[in-house]
């Protein structure tokens, strides 16, 4: 089975816990070589994050199982990439 | 062990949890310190009291006051805590039950608890401390003076801290809550009987 190389996420969390926190436990994950997150929207309870991460081999499971556990909720996966190597989107006539 | 620790120091450096443990710890500190001052010229100026009599009547009162702080606090803060999970899981559309947050607040819960018992448990014993030295170094008198000065400074101790912690001058915050234990004393040999 292809290794996920990249997984974006949508995800709602609660702001008590800190960004950095979704930040540090993602990247600490077997298979992961960095993670990205970036903040959409912030209300007074919760916050919507887009978090990137980056691996050799990302385990979609332990990845939600994380966010699960860090009281986030993952709204969807807005971008996947498998593979031996990183393909990016490509361009079509309706951008 | 190690992820525990981690998570302790992360809630002793968040303001939320400081902030509330702070004024459980001063406020019940502040009633055990006053007490523990009502107790000791009470006692000396109703005679008759040994040293040790005075220390027990005071240890009882410490029991008493630091139970009440953390239970008192302990279910405050389960409500407290509880109602704000329900309105996180409300805008998340999901439970917490089991989470790092979930796990987060019962151990704030703890911190919150432990240091609003330990307030009232500084308050109360400190003053006595001269009571020790009765018929060693000091008379009664001069160990109910000296209690109460302890007292007196804790009380200093306390104003001036948050003097500091709010940028007021330290010196006149402390002197006003001092000025407290002076009062409770004074009220206490101006009482009839």
């Amino acid at each position: 089975m292809s290794p996920i190389k990249r997984l974006v996420l949508d995800l709602l969390k609660p702001n008590e816990i800190e960004n950095v926190t979704f930040a540090r436990t993602l990247a600490d994950l077997d298979g992961v070589d960095g993670t990205n997150v970036s903040l959409l929207e912030s209300d007074k309870e919760v916050q919507n994050l887009k978090i990137t991460i980056e691996g050799e081999s990302v385990d979609e499971t332990a990845v939600s199982d994380a966010v699960e556990n860090l009281g986030g909720t993952i709204h969807s996966v807005d971008e996947v990439v498998c593979g031996e190597r990183l393909v990016e989107e490509s361009s079509t006539h309706q951008d | 062990m190690a992820s525990n620790q981690s998570t302790l120091r992360e809630l002793l450096a968040n303001e939320d949890v400081r902030s509330i443990s702070r004024r459980y710890f001063i406020s019940n500190g502040f009633d055990g310190t006053l007490t523990s001052i009502g107790i000791i010229v009470g006692s000396f100026l109703g005679g008759n009291q040994a040293a040790m009599d005075i220390v027990r009547i005071v240890a009882g009162g410490t029991v008493g006051l630091a139970a009440s702080g953390v239970w008192s606090v302990w279910e405050i803060e389960r409500a407290e805590k509880l109602a704000e999970l329900k309105r996180v899981e409300a805008k998340m559309l999901s439970g917490l039950e089991g989470t790092e947050l979930h796990e987060r607040k019962g151990k704030a819960r703890k911190i919150n608890a432990a240091m609003s018992g330990l307030g009232p448990t500084i308050g109360m014993l400190l003053p006595i401390v001269p009571y020790f030295f009765v018929d060693v170094a000091l008379s009664l008198l001069w160990a109910t003076v000296l209690g109460v000065m302890i007292g007196v400074g804790l009380l200093f101790v306390f104003g001036a801290y948050m003097g500091n912690i709010s940028e007021q001058n330290w010196v006149i915050a402390g002197l006003r809550t001092g000025l407290v234990g002076l009062v409770v004393g004074g009220i206490n040999i101006v009482l009839p009987g």
